[in-house]
């Protein structure tokens, strides 16, 4: 646990030659927090943010499936907090939402280990007592929210940390002893909007059509006139929000 | 059409081809009118990886090293046109996104004749929101890159060159 530090992505990087066993990285104050491509990620005090260090051996595509291993666990410790299990939503590939507002943001980043395989970051933020400053947000950004001002709800971050990583490893454990399959399914039965029609964005295409599932790898599944695409990195947004920056 | 204007037409056809290469363009397309429906359309294009700089490919009797996840370059498949089979290519180890810097607006992390160190990040690729680092399989020189920012890149697709 630090009082202060940069970003604890930023952290893991730096400690990740000397970590033997799996490490959460726990900070009070992110002074640099990071989202996807550079995007800000704004941490008032008072809010969560946690990098989760793992050292799984697995090749790169494994890895990335910890997207909706983490927004899974996410998603249940903030119900088992809550106990508002109909207040949350999962969107694709690893956005817990509020109220179908922006409450968190997870972003993973590989470890390059010489000689080894990567180590993996699972950089977890959430919007616990603060509504960060909308200043410098994307003018497409969905409206944030965080868990006090949307249900009341007061949560240290220490506190947060001991449900969430309980939660993460109950399926942590389950992804390991029985692979993609449960965590797919029970991430579906919390996704948003499957079935209607959602928006994928690239830096170089936009794609519209029906959210039919996710597949084996994980990757998004979408319908429309010009057939079935399948997506393996993009902004998801659905149709009637303002646009949903990822994050 | 008289014999006389075929000739010419391969003489303007040879002269778009030195335009091309000269200018280094991709492609070039004129229409050539000789009067009422009689009139030539030329299109010259060159085929041209991604990149700068090719450096002509080995043969394939060269076996793959480095590139920890390149599958094996099936032998028979006109090995000076498949760059997966160059001993210094480096392999997508996912399907994804590819990103040549660190975040939008900063520099590159590699260019072509840059010179990097074993480990170094080469670039990034991401899918489902991980950001996979790709790093130098060794020390070596950048040959060649052959993903443009934000190309989408299959399992196995070659990178960059690392000679």
């Amino acid at each position: 646990m630090l009082s202060q530090v940069d970003s604890t992505n930023a952290e893991a990087a730096r400690r990740v030659g000397t970590l033997t066993r799996p490490t959460w990285i726990l900070g009070l104050q992110q002074t640099q927090g990071r989202g996807r491509r550079g995007r800000v990620w704004a941490d008032p005090v008072g809010n969560f943010a946690a990098t989760l260090v793992l050292l799984p051996d697995q090749p790169p595509h494994l890895l990335a499936l910890r997207s909706f291993v983490a927004s899974l666990a996410l998603y249940d410790a903030l119900v088992s907090i809550t106990g508002q299990a109909a207040a949350f939503a999962l969107k694709w590939p690893n956005d817990v939402l509020l109220n179908g507002s922006k409450l968190a943001g997870i972003l993973l980043e590989t470890l390059p280990r010489s000689g080894q395989t990567p180590a993996l970051a699972i950089g977890i933020g959430v919007n616990l007592l603060n509504v960060p400053d909308t200043d410098h947000l994307e003018p497409t950004a969905l409206r944030p929210v965080s868990l006090f001002s949307e249900l009341g709800v007061q949560v240290m971050p220490v506190d947060f940390l001991d449900v969430l990583a309980e939660s993460y490893a109950h399926f942590e454990a389950q992804f390991m002893a029985q692979g993609f399959a449960p965590i797919r399914d029970a991430w579906l039965a919390r996704a948003a909007r499957l079935g209607s029609e959602i928006t994928a964005k690239t830096l170089k295409h936009t794609q519209t059509g029906r959210f039919e599932t996710i597949d084996a790898d994980g990757h998004l599944v979408l319908h429309n006139d010009q057939g079935r695409h399948v997506i393996a990195a993009a902004d998801v947004f659905f149709k009637d929000d303002a646009y949903v920056a990822g994050d | 059409m008289t014999k006389n204007n075929r000739d010419q037409d391969v003489e303007f056809i040879q002269a778009l081809a030195e335009l091309l290469r000269e200018n280094d363009l991709t492609e070039l397309e004129v229409r050539r009118e000789y009067g009422e429906d009689d009139s030539l359309d030329v299109r010259v294009s060159r085929a041209t990886t991604v990149v700068q700089a090719a450096a002509p490919a080995p043969v394939a009797a060269a076996a793959p090293v480095a590139a920890p996840a390149a599958p094996a370059a099936p032998a028979a498949a006109a090995p000076q046109e498949d760059p997966a089979s160059h001993p210094g290519a480096v392999t997508s180890p996912m399907v994804g996104t590819v990103y040549m810097q660190a975040e939008p607006g900063a520099a590159p992390f590699i260019s072509v004749g840059a010179t990097v160190k074993e480990g170094d990040t080469l670039l990034i690729v991401e899918a489902m929101k991980t950001m996979n680092q790709i790093p130098s399989p060794k020390s070596g020189t950048v040959k060649r890159i052959l993903v443009e920012d934000g190309a989408a890149v299959e399992y196995g697709a070659p990178l960059v060159i690392i000679e």
